[in-house]
């Protein structure tokens, strides 16, 4: 197991405003990586600090073997970021707007050449790279920030919400562009989201939530610690099937004319299925989702 | 490193017609005004070119077009710096290997190029209505002048315009800044008015903007194509802001060199504490 990312004890504060609180965490080698949270939670301050941009209070990280505050210069070498705002020029064609970008990395004009061609063909904009930056699409200039997030060939790519604001199509496409980067290239991807599917998809989640780490795991650990499986039933006759739960000292809730009984494991359902046979007019076993894991863990629904 | 911003900056400038046009608008200001009413009110001035008067007083209005436009479009490259600031572009620069006195030198040498090349724009324009109404162009060795000091002019426009700039945060408050330049601008440069009609107090306030200076030595060369400088008159010659006289001396040319030498060292050197001093990352 390599460590890329390393952080320790991180803080930083806003004025009073405690942004991110002593925060440890790190990311593996060639992983997907997502920090989930909703806005304001420090996701985008805890990004800023590792690719350089703002100078924490306290706290220390390593990234790919160079310190941050004495190996800046080299850290940026390593990185590519995706803002969550785009930086690139809207008068320039998307094939300057690589190339200028990639020239500042002290790299050869043909190299940066090759490499526009490379990060032109991974995220599929060959045919705009006469089209200025400015006049396309959504989704298309989220394809181009990316390729100029890859232009230098780094080893960590960071996105900050890389798909807020894109329909849902498009977020697809983008997404999958993402996981494709990862598994072809092997790079280690860094994002902030605010979507839990996306969340979902990625190897390692952590949730900030007002600074703070509040859970960390595989998706399938979070959900399994902190969602719950409910089993939704449709009875035929609800007030018998209202009665026998409760003579079976059975908690359960009802929605509209269902009837919900949370369980702490989907095999749970089977006795109480036993229980109500003959009475079902329809059920269902439901997993539990990371939203369920996610209000299990801040106690609150996700600000978008 | 350095290089590849620069050109990226010029290209952003240039590829922005609006930007473009807007930082000539004082210069364009100026000369529709000129041909409009400004050129029969001030006709009479050039008397002592006889024949001349014409390309005299034409050479006049296009010494200080020319002071004009090292400033205004100094002031209007560095457009983009405020907008990288204000969009966050510069961020993308700022988690690149480019350190940030490269970043901020490459503004400030795009500016000075753009500049040299609207200013010389500006003068090749000037010459064309020169020749169209009778007069000649400038002699070779002229040229070698003015070249220089349109390098001059900008260099110490640039400093200037680059201390406002420092200030401003908001492309907003850039593009109001850059209209009043472009508004007054004629009259810091005396090209609305010449500079001996205005109060004593006026021409004090002209006299401390470096454009002002430079102004005068656009004049002295463009007009000596025109007529002998010695044949005009010493109270037209202060009057028009050929010469700018402090009591009964004469400014010597090379003063007027030195104030945009000094200009160009004291608010560069000015501008640089102040980003220095400003703590780049909040």
């Amino acid at each position: 197991m390599d460590k890329i990312i390393e952080v320790r004890g991180l803080s930083k504060s806003y004025g009073t405003v405690q942004a991110v609180k002593n925060i440890d965490f790190y990311v593996e080698t060639g992983k997907l990586f997502a920090f989930l949270g909703p806005n304001g939670a420090g996701k985008t301050t805890t990004i800023n600090i590792i690719c350089t941009l703002l100078d924490q209070d306290k706290g220390d990280v390593v990234l790919d073997g160079c310190a941050l505050g004495r190996d800046n210069q080299k850290i940026r070498d390593r990185i590519g970021i995706v803002f969550q705002e785009s930086v690139l020029d809207p008068l320039l064609t998307v094939k300057e707007n690589l190339l200028t970008r990639g020239s500042i990395y002290g790299l050869s004009a043909k190299v940066v050449e090759a490499n526009a061609a490379k990060a032109m063909k991974v995220t599929m904009i060959e045919d705009l790279a006469l089209r200025r930056y400015g006049t396309l699409s959504g989704g298309q200039r989220r394809r181009t920030d990316i390729a100029r997030a890859l232009i230098h060939r780094p080893k960590i790519l960071f996105l900050d919400e890389p798909t807020t604001g894109l329909d849902p199509q498009t977020r697809k496409s983008v997404w999958n562009m993402i996981e494709e980067l990862r598994r072809e290239e092997g790079m280690t991807i860094f994002l902030t989201t605010h979507y839990m599917e996306e969340a979902e998809k990625a190897d390692y989640v952590i949730v900030i939530d007002d600074g703070e780490i509040a859970a960390r795991g595989t998706p399938a650990e979070l959900k399994d610690k902190y969602s719950t499986d409910a089993l939704e039933i449709k009875p035929i006759d609800r007030s018998k099937a209202l009665n026998t739960l409760k003579d079976a000292g059975i908690a359960c809730s009802e929605q509209a004319d269902l009837i919900l009984v949370t369980l702490s494991s989907t095999v749970d359902a089977l006795p109480i299925l036993a229980l109500l046979e003959g009475n079902i007019a329809s059920f269902q076993v439901l997993n539990g989702t990371m939203d369920d894991a996610f209000i299990g863990i801040t106690g609150k629904e996700i600000r978008a | 490193m350095i290089l590849s911003l620069l050109k990226r900056n010029l290209r952003v400038y240039f590829r922005d017609r609006a930007t473009v046009f807007f930082s000539m608008l004082g210069v364009i200001i100026i000369i529709g005004l000129y041909l409009m009413f400004l050129g029969v009110s001030i006709a009479g001035f050039g008397a002592a070119a006889g024949e001349n008067a014409r390309f005299m007083m034409d050479s006049w209005i296009m010494g200080g077009v020319i002071a004009a436009a090292s400033i205004t479009t100094a002031m209007g490259a560095f457009g983009t710096m405020v907008d990288d600031t204000q969009k966050k572009i510069i961020r993308d620069f700022e988690a690149s290997p480019v350190r940030r006195w490269q970043l901020v030198l490459a503004y400030v040498l795009s500016s000075i190029i753009i500049g040299i090349i609207m200013t010389v724009f500006t003068f090749l324009l000037a010459e064309v209505y020169i020749l169209i109404n009778g007069g000649a162009l400038v002699s070779l060795w002229s040229l070698i002048k003015l070249l220089g000091l349109v390098i001059l002019s900008v260099s110490a426009s640039s400093a200037l315009v680059f201390f406002v700039t420092t200030f401003l945060k908001t492309a907003n408050a850039f593009s109001t800044v850059s209209t009043i330049l472009g508004t007054i601008v004629g009259f810091l440069t005396g090209a609305y008015i010449p500079i001996g009609l205005l109060p004593d107090p006026v021409q004090a306030v002209i006299r401390i903007f470096p454009v002002s200076h430079s102004a005068v030595l656009f004049r002295k060369i463009m007009i000596a194509e025109a007529v002998d400088l010695d044949l005009i008159g010493a109270g037209v010659r202060t009057d028009l802001g050929i010469d700018f006289a402090y009591g009964t001396t004469i400014m010597p040319v090379w003063g007027h060199i030195l104030i945009l030498l000094a200009t160009a060292v004291v608010f560069f050197g000015l501008s640089v504490v102040v980003i220095a001093n400003r703590k780049h990352k909040k």
